[in-house]
């Protein structure tokens, strides 16, 4: 089962079925074995099969997309500004950490387990690499001080996913003890003071400065959008064609051509965005480095979890433990591994947190630790199951963009924050009961 | 089979059957003393057989309160030596600890329940931080009493509506209650207010002045030792009486000489805390002596506590679903009634905590008053530590104050340790790290239990 839902490519080539619409509709429960949207030969089937699915119970980003349009259209309407290209813009940037720390978050959640220090070692991260840029103090070039920060965010991975994998002690109380410890050891890093990275002069701080606040100029914008939408295309559909080549099952063309569009349109969208000029004065327009680094984060990760052994083994284990054990599966290894990559991308996040925030003091660093609430309710508004096993890093960049829009639009509303967190402790808990209400509704999984 | 085959054993040892008298028992102790150690604990005959039964449970991993009393000596003896002028002990500092603890302690014994069901809670500092808000906002017009109950009450439905959540929709207690979390810690700021909002006691009211004094009134000295009596006295009684009715109806009943040391050590723990409050620890103008009231007020919530856990059905039914879940529904238990039941008598007793953390800070609180995040975490540390397991089924009420005196006396320790810079993270490092330790204590300990069966 986790072998068809996560490697598409590897599924043995059914005998192809003429009578496929008739079947859908009356046996679209028990058809669990082979989705039937990987028989679809048309694009028609294909959209028949995939509201079956919907409908018996796995609903995919379905639900977040909904969520996407329903806060879009409710926040424009209270406040005209909200789709404005300048308060968009804002959104992504502000979304971006969520959505780096929700994808962290999967890495663990799709285990069955949970992560509950990403937002602690984002804020010890932060602080890490703005202690290593002080002219004042280590000076170290830029790229060497986010070096060591992503490898001191490992070590805090490792160290965690051990304690889990293998003394399995309970991952949310490690991370909880884990998120207090660093807590202290991020403010003795900071030293009691207050650190900047805001001063141009420095090289190394104006380049962590950018990495947040810095855009690609609008005709690299364009030049970038075409490469990545002309990869991507590329890649998918030479994929599908050696499929097909092969004898593999395959999605109809159409339906290919149709993601690469809507691929298309939806990068347009933002480079237009994102090309307008957002400056009150002067000029600044362009696509900010951050949404290529979400982009790398997200593309990277989504190869290795759909497309290496690693990523299977890791559905498997969110599946069924004991089933992947029996298989052998080597569960720490795979645990300790997961653990580590959901803390270098926090750490990444850290990074971009450093640059956002310019000036770090105690009282950004515990408040760094909410975001870890946020990164739990993406990952799960944007369709990651708590339970393990089921959900794909691109929910939690979607989810984290809900959240991001939830959050931007209420704070537009001149909202004050302790009700915004209200209102996102409301989300949460209405994302988990339909992840909750959606495992009920699927076939019964062993 | 390790906790599910303890259960009638340890909480209801009123129900056990007797069992035959067995005269080879010390020899049996030692060549099999992995099986069923505590049954030989329940029938030995003497003391020695008694205490050597209790090192076999100890050996085979049930620990029970023996590390946090190591934990306790050896934070005592540490603080002691580093403290500059070796203050720690002082009896003024003790008292300071007791106050603090008692928060923690009452934070613990609610965390306890939902930890017993093998659920935990992440909300209780929210929810006792509101509680102690709502009472403080109330009784500026409303009587004590009204006030209490109405807070209680108040944390209790907050409670009950996190326990539906958890027992009907089966959505996992951490993410309903970390959600909770959030959430309360928002209603909290808007009933205090706003982020810049206070509400203080006027002690020169008399409602008002109640509820300060439950934790900054004192009992006079001469009353102080006349409770110390009658609470022994009663316990005492209570206990021998208990053992002898058990011996005359021919149920199994500890030796004689382990009643007698239990009640000892009872009046021993009593004279001391007692002597220790009773010396003068105010100024030289204002004499401060007696037993704070609100140790009294903790005692009679774990004198509640550990009926309602060991001599009522509820209390059976939470040891049987932390247990095994399947086998209790099996044999007739309402799981989400039980479960939801459980969560709202969790928030009800942490809101009583919170009240007692106000009424602590002389009866002011602001959003700085406490850090809703920390005092949860110091609140599983301490039941944890204390000697109940996270994976449901072990732990008692006990264990919650003494691992909440711990904890109070680490934190208390560590403020008196003038270390500059390192004090504020310390606060964070340290409940971490003995969270981690208890944890890793409650995991290895369950592993010698040879029980584990969860993947």
């Amino acid at each position: 089962m986790s072998d068809v839902t996560s490697d598409s490519s590897q599924a043995p080539a059914g005998a192809t079925d003429t009578t496929t619409v008739a079947d859908l509709t009356a046996a679209h429960e028990a058809a669990a074995d082979v989705p039937p949207e990987l028989v679809a030969q048309s694009l028609g089937q294909y959209l028949r099969a995939s509201w079956a699915r919907v409908r018996g119970g796995n609903s995919g980003v379905l639900p977040v997309v909904l969520a996407i349009v329903v806060v879009a259209v409710s926040f424009q309407i209270a406040n005209p500004k909200f789709l404005s290209a300048q308060n968009l813009v804002n959104l992504f940037e502000q979304s971006s950490i969520y959505m780096l720390l929700a994808i962290a978050e999967i890495f663990a959640l799709l285990l069955g387990e949970i992560d509950l220090s990403v937002g602690l070692v984002m804020g010890l991260g932060s602080v890490v690499v703005a202690e290593l840029v002080q002219p004042t103090g280590a000076n170290w070039p830029w790229w060497a001080a986010i070096i060591v920060t992503l490898l001191a965010c490992c070590a805090v991975g490792a160290i965690q996913g051990t304690l889990v994998a293998r003394l399995r002690m309970p991952s949310f109380i490690v991370t909880l003890g884990g998120l207090l410890i660093l807590e202290g050891v991020a403010i003795i890093v900071l030293g009691g003071g207050l650190v900047g990275i805001g001063n141009s002069q420095y090289r190394n701080e104006l380049v962590l400065y950018n990495i947040f606040w810095g855009a690609f100029t609008p005709l690299v914008s364009w030049i970038l959008l075409a490469v990545i939408v002309g990869a991507t295309g590329t890649g998918l559909w030479m994929r599908d064609a050696r499929k097909r080549r092969h004898g593999l099952e395959t999605p109809p063309r159409s339906l290919t051509a149709l993601k690469i569009v809507l691929m298309a349109v939806a990068g347009i969208a933002l480079v237009v965005i994102c090309n307008v000029n957002r400056a009150h004065v002067g000029t600044i327009e362009g696509v900010p480095y951050i949404i290529a680094i979400v982009l790398i984060v997200l593309g990277a990760s989504t190869v290795l979890l759909q497309r290496t052994r690693f990523g299977r083994y890791v559905y498997a284990i969110g599946g069924n433990p004991e089933a992947a054990r029996r298989a052998g599966v080597r569960l720490p290894t795979i645990r300790i591994w997961c653990f580590v990559i959901s803390a270098l991308i926090s750490g990444i996040a850290g990074v971009l947190f450093a640059s956002w925030q310019v000036s770090l003091t105690t009282n950004i660093i515990k408040a760094a630790n909410s975001y870890v609430l946020l990164a739990v309710a993406a990952a799960v508004i944007g369709g990651t199951s708590l339970f393990g096993g089921r959900g794909k890093t691109i929910h939690g960049v979607l989810g984290g963009l809900v959240i991001g829009g939830i959050y931007n639009g209420l704070y537009l509303q001149g909202v004050s924050s302790q009700w915004i967190d209200v209102v996102v402790a409301v989300v949460l808990l209405a994302a988990a009961t339909i992840d909750v209400l959606s495992r009920r509704g699927a076939p019964r999984q062993a | 089979m390790g906790p599910d085959g303890e259960l009638p054993v340890t909480t209801v040892p009123g129900e056990t059957a007797a069992v035959e008298p067995d005269t080879t028992t010390a020899a049996d102790l030692t060549s099999a003393p992995e099986a069923a150690a505590e049954v030989r604990e329940l029938v030995a005959q003497s003391l020695g057989q008694y205490l050597r039964a209790w090192w076999l449970k100890v050996r085979s991993g049930d620990s029970g309160v023996l590390p946090v009393l190591l934990a306790m000596v050896v934070v005592a003896v540490t603080f002691q030596i580093i403290t500059p002028q070796h203050s720690f002990l002082r009896p003024s500092n003790l008292v300071y600890i007791f106050g603090l603890s008692t928060v923690y302690m009452v934070l613990a014994i609610a965390e306890t329940v939902v930890l017993l069901l093998a659920e935990i809670d992440l909300s209780v500092g929210a929810v006792a931080l509101i509680g102690g808000v709502i009472a403080f906002k109330l009784v500026q017009h409303w009587p004590w009493w009204a006030a209490i109950l109405a807070a209680l009450v108040s944390c209790g439905v907050f409670g009950a509506l996190q326990g539906t959540l958890t027992a009907r929709l089966k959505i996992p207690s951490f993410i309903v209650t970390l959600a909770g979390f959030l959430l309360f810690s928002g209603i909290l700021i808007v009933v205090l207010g706003g982020a810049d909002g206070s509400v203080n006691l006027d002690t020169s009211k008399f409602n008002q002045l109640v509820i300060y004094d439950l934790v900054q009134g004192t009992i006079p000295p001469v009353v102080s030792w006349i409770l110390l009596a009658v609470v022994v006295g009663a316990v005492g009684t209570t206990l021998w009486l208990r053992a002898a009715r058990r011996r005359r109806q021919g149920l199994v009943a500890p030796p004689a000489s382990v009643t007698a040391i239990r009640i000892a050590l009872v009046a021993l723990v009593g004279i001391a805390v007692v002597a220790i409050c009773n010396v003068n620890r105010g100024t030289a103008l204002k004499s401060v002596q007696g037993v704070p009231w609100v140790i009294p007020i903790v005692l009679v919530v774990l004198g509640i506590w550990t009926l309602v856990l060991g001599r009522t059905r509820f209390g059976r039914y939470l040891y049987a679903i932390g247990g095994n879940p399947e086998a209790a529904r099996r044999a007739g238990v309402s799981l989400a009634g039980i479960r939801t039941w459980a969560f709202a008598f969790c928030s009800a007793t942490a809101g009583l905590g919170g009240l007692l953390l106000g009424a602590f800070f002389y009866g002011q609180y602001s959003t700085n008053t406490a850090d809703p995040g920390q005092l949860v975490l110091y609140t599983v540390a301490a039941a944890v530590i204390g000697g109940v397991s996270l994976f449901g089924g072990r732990g008692k009420a006990l264990h919650g104050v003494l691992g909440g005196l711990l904890i109070g006396g680490i934190a208390y320790g560590v403020s008196l340790l003038n270390l500059g810079s390192l004090s504020t993270p310390l606060q964070y490092i340290l409940p971490g790290a003995v969270l981690l330790a208890a944890v890793l204590i409650d995991v290895l300990s369950r592993r010698g239990a040879g029980s584990v069966t969860r993947v």
